[in-house]
């Protein structure tokens, strides 16, 4: 049944033709995302053509321990506005953050969509998963988030964990991480994952991702699980400020001429040297600007655990230990052993020595 | 846990705690092992003794010129890859920040070197590492006296330095996975040292004080 | 042919019939002796640089590596690891660092007496400053607690501490001291009860030169002062410094010093012989364990004192060039820089220096007790051919020295080279320059 329903749905390509979008400014908009992707710029043709005749997808877009912030920056995502069409087209079954329905409403929608789609469609995840109490942190409609996210994935075709905290746990999961929270990859290990970290991501980052999926499906994953084309660099290897770092010039301080001058930042906790994401390329509100741009060292939110990473503002070689004397505790047990093991000699030298002392005194 | 956060975290305060027990170990045992009376009729005072031996602290990491016909050769290699060690872990900007936030020090008057001019510094120190080894191999003198302290303290500090350059220049992988190799490398290397050769680097201090002391107490050459 | 090859095995003295087990405990407790926090700091500090090899005549000249000062102290090194060292414990349950055997120590006889003279050349060039001569040194004393010392130089440690000379001689030295004096018409003072100042001669120096204990005499009988030569402490030397042993050194220094004592002598003069000077100056007061009641000096310091208060007096030399050998115990180890060359300075000698002079001079290749070792013979002369050629570098015409072993072996060494030089005494000189 849900097959036959599958083919009644239209391509990307003829909703596109629906809405009046010409094929000059389609292929512009796959040029924008294969060369983002930096695809070769041969593949654009290809790749127009693959999304073309992609049908619509249905997307359950389930939210879990979240801020919103990731579907504030994807709502969000500026020109080319072919995007967001994308975006119209694609049948968002579920998202109880957008949808008028409520309630049981809005449960039921979901499960009709799933059940329609079932082995079809696209499961988002955005938030961390709470484990702890069998995931009592964490429930909606009566069923414990770790449960919905079983059920949904179990029908899904994909899952794209959408931000830091679905893909790692996020600041969810930040020490000493009260609620056990995980991310998607944590728990479902069955069905292709693809993680899209950030916090939030980069609107075009996520797009493209999902873009890139409906032509030609799973891309190529880094082993954290994002695609390479996005995550592929650190923010260093592409950061403006990179020849700073090469000449040795450091802002000290967020208020000094070196910052004014806009010097390396690393000095000032910058994540850029670990942190892969595609900030410095891509940039941000519309190539706008980007953290480091505005004065501000990379916080490094599209990795793991970035949370836990010591203070943002301590470089990224700080240490990540608080000693509470056991330092202190090691250097007096070492005088102590030293001290020790020093009488001993002493003791041993003078029954070694005994009988050679007592022939020369003699 | 990613392997960077163990290398800086967990691993580096064992490595820290190893480093500050084995060196206090060590040294408190070395100088409570008793000391000799000595009763001879001394040629200089022992205050005047003491200026000399700390004069000979100093003198000492100069050659006499007598010597360095021979030993010219070796004393440059040892004094270049020293200098350059020194300079790349007390001046390279990546290191004193380190240092600075292990110390929980603001120490603002710490100058840095450029990092293109410390990739210079540590490609030399890497050659200069590669002569010594191979000259703790070729001559026969070093090659007889040396034994495992010698050459494991110097396969960590190739992987010290090998990690190092990889991470500055972005080569052969993953920043974070070098640089957390690094690390480990350099924990490895507070965790040998009080058990090791490296020791000298306090060793130093009292062994060329008490040869300029004695010395001066009896005349003799320092 | 080369001496290193040579295994000493069964050469220890015939009267010491010690079983293995014995001789390491024995070397064992010697070392353990010498375990201190100085002795320690010395052994920790060694990086392994093999620099003292550099310093070292007998490595320059063969460049076999096994001459490596630091190589030398490997026993003791060891035993310290092993019995004292902050790890000791794990050293020994783990077997890092194996028990010093007899085997090993047979085995390192040679590297401890035939190629080490204590010449303390590579305490010099060591960058940590390890005193690695005295590391060698507490080697040999370990080798003579076990029985393992040489036996020329055992044997004769053994009779002058029994009979206050190394060997039996024709007649007894005081008998040839006396006859040295008046075939030179001059009245020495001889077993005086009281004196001043006691006077040593190296027995090397009655045996072969008698022109230096002719010049003992001379200058002491000019100088006017109170003086003896008492024959139950006449010689200077002391065999048992060389065996390393630290009970007969101690039992021949005691000859000297009681008789210091019961001269109530304010200062004992050590002859010309370099060994002699550090067995007294600088360990008898350490062996004996007290402060001695009187000073020790060598005879060149002593006269260089008199010199500078202007009580000798000595003549010009006619414009000859000298060149001279800083003997180790003397310049290097006992610290006597000046004395020789403001002596030569007074007698307007032309002095040309060596290219390694004063602390840096390189030693005759006998010292230490090498001289009396016939299996360090070929080593010894292959040492001495680097100094000799240094000293022929000044382009002097003349040579001289101030330690009658020095000479004993520039002897050895002239002959087997067919040098064009003889070694002279410096005392001999001023001697002969004394004005009247």
């Amino acid at each position: 049944m849900s097959t036959s329903n599958r083919k009644e749905r239209p391509t990307i390509g003829q909703i596109m033709d629906e809405n009046g979008v010409g094929r000059r400014r389609f292929l512009k908009y796959c040029a924008g995302i294969t060369a983002l992707m930096a695809m070769p710029p041969g593949m654009t043709a290809a790749f127009a053509q693959q999304l073309r005749a992609a049908r619509r997808p249905t997307v359950i877009y389930m939210p879990f321990q979240e801020c919103t912030g990731c579907l504030e920056s994807l709502t969000r995502s500026f020109a080319p506005s072919l995007e967001s069409l994308i975006f119209e087209t694609i049948s968002l079954d579920y998202n109880h953050t957008l949808q008028a329905a409520a309630g049981h409403a809005a449960e039921e929608a979901r499960h009709e969509a799933m059940k329609e789609a079932w082995g079809e469609y696209i499961l988002i995840c955005d938030g961390s998963i709470p484990t702890k109490l069998d995931g009592i942190y964490g429930a909606s409609a009566g069923h414990s988030f770790v449960d919905q996210l079983h059920e949904a994935a179990e029908g899904a075709a994909a899952i794209v964990a959408v931000g830091v905290c679905a893909s790692y746990g996020g600041v969810g999961a930040a020490y000493p991480n009260p609620t056990g929270a995980v991310g998607v990859s944590d728990i479902i290990k069955n069905k292709p994952i693809i993680n899209v970290p950030g916090c939030p991501p980069i609107p075009e980052v996520m797009t493209g991702t999902l873009v890139s999926f409906l032509a030609s499906g799973v891309p190529e994953l880094d082993k954290h699980l994002r695609p390479k084309a996005f995550f592929g660099n650190t923010i260093h290897d592409r950061c403006y400020r990179r020849r700073f770092y090469d000449t040795g010039l450091f802002a000290e301080s967020f208020d000094d001429e070196g910052a004014r001058n806009g010097w390396c930042l690393y000095k000032l906790g910058c994540r850029g040297p670990t942190t892969y994401n595609a900030c410095a390329t891509i940039k941000w509100n519309g190539g706008t600007s980007w953290p480091v741009e505005s004065g501000h060292g990379c916080l490094g939110c599209s990795e793991p655990d970035f949370w836990d990473q010591g203070g943002f503002y301590e470089p990224v070689t700080s240490k990540l230990f608080n000693d509470t004397g056991q330092i202190a505790g090691a250097a007096a047990a070492g005088v102590a052993v030293g001290a020790a093991a020093a009488l001993a000699a002493n003791r041993r030298k003078k029954k070694l020595s005994g009988q050679v002392d007592k022939e020369t005194s003699s | 846990m990613t392997l960077l956060e163990f290398s800086r975290g967990t691993m580096l305060h064992i490595a820290l705690i190893v480093f500050v027990f084995g060196v206090l170990w060590r040294l408190v045992t070395t100088f409570m092992l008793g000391w000799r009376k000595r009763k001879s009729e001394w040629r200089t005072s022992a205050g005047q003794s003491a200026v000399k031996g700390a004069i000979a602290v100093g003198n000492r990491s100069w050659p006499h010129p007598e010597f360095l016909n021979r030993t010219a050769f070796g004393e440059a290699v040892g004094y270049g890859y020293h200098i350059g060690l020194f300079a790349i872990v007390l001046l390279g900007a990546p290191h004193v920040v380190f240092w600075k936030n292990l110390f929980g020090i603001n120490a603002s008057w710490w100058p840095t070197i450029p990092s293109g001019i410390i990739s210079v510094v540590s490609v030399v120190t890497i050659f200069l590492l590669l002569i010594a080894t191979i000259r703790r191999y070729m001559p026969p003198p070093l090659r007889r006296i040396s034994n495992f302290d010698d050459w494991f303290t110097l396969v960590i500090l190739f992987t010290l330095m090998i990690t190092g350059v990889m991470a500055v220049f972005g080569i052969g992988g993953r920043y974070e996975l070098i640089l957390a190799a690094h690390i480990i490398a350099f924990n490895v290397l507070l965790i040998w040292f009080p058990f090791s050769k490296l020791m000298h680097a306090f060793y130093i201090l009292p062994a060329r004080f008490f040869i300029g002391y004695t010395h001066a107490k009896k005349g003799a050459s320092t | 042919m080369n001496t290193a090859t040579q295994t000493y095995s069964g050469k220890a003295a015939p009267e010491d019939r010690l079983s293995p087990s014995e001789r390491e405990e024995r070397a064992m407790a010697e070392f353990a002796h010498h375990f201190g926090a100085y002795t320690a700091t010395n052994l920790e500090s060694c990086i392994h640089c093999g620099m003292c090899a550099d310093a070292c005549h007998y490595y320059i000249a063969t460049e076999d590596p096994k001459y490596t000062p630091i190589l030398k102290a490997e026993p003791f090194k060891q035993a310290y690891r092993r019995e004292s060292g902050a790890f000791a414990p794990f050293f020994k349950l783990f077997g890092l660092k194996k028990k010093v055997t007899t085997e090993q120590l047979e085995e390192w006889q040679e590297l401890l007496f035939d190629s080490c003279s204590q010449c303390g050349r590579c305490s010099l060039i060591c960058p940590m400053g390890i005193e690695v001569a005295e590391m060698i040194e507490i080697g040999r004393r370990g080798m003579a607690a076990a029985g393992l010392a040489p036996k020329p130089l055992m044997d004769r440690a053994k009779h002058q501490a029994e009979t206050g000379q190394p060997e039996e001689s024709d007649r007894p030295y005081s008998e040839v001291l006396q006859d040295i004096a008046r075939d030179h018409d001059l009245n020495v003072a001889l077993d005086k009860d009281k004196a001043d100042i006691l006077l040593c001669l190296p027995r090397t120096d009655l045996e072969q030169n008698p022109e230096s204990v002719a010049a003992m005499i001379k200058i002491f009988n000019k100088l006017g002062v109170s003086y003896t030569f008492r024959s139950d402490a006449l010689i200077a030397e002391n065999y048992g410094y060389y065996a390393g042993s630290r009970g007969l050194q101690k039992r021949i220094t005691k000859r000297i010093t009681d008789a210091a004592k019961k001269l109530g002598a304010k200062l004992v003069i050590v002859p010309e012989c370099g060994h002699a000077y550090t067995a007294l100056r600088w360990q008898a007061a350490e062996i004996l364990g007290e402060e001695l009641p009187f000073r020790v000096r060598h005879v060149t310091e002593f006269l260089a004192e008199q010199l500078e208060a202007g009580k000798l007096k000595l003549s010009k030399v006619n414009g000859e060039s000298f060149a001279f050998h800083d003997p180790c115990q003397l310049v290097r180890k006992g610290g006597i820089m000046d004395a020789p060359r403001q002596l030569m300075d007074a007698m307007g000698v032309n002095l040309l220096e060596m290219h390694n002079k004063k602390g840096f001079s390189f030693c005759c290749g006998g010292g230490g007790g090498v001289n009396d070792l016939d299996s360090a013979r070929e080593l010894r002369s292959r040492a001495q051919q680097l100094k000799l050629r240094e000293i022929d570098d000044t382009g002097a015409k003349r040579f001289l020295t101030s330690c009658s072993d020095c000479r004993v072996s520039f002897n050895e060494a002239g002959e087997h080279y067919d040098w064009n030089k003889k070694t002279e005494s410096l005392i001999e000189l001023v001697a002969t320059q004394i004005k009247e």
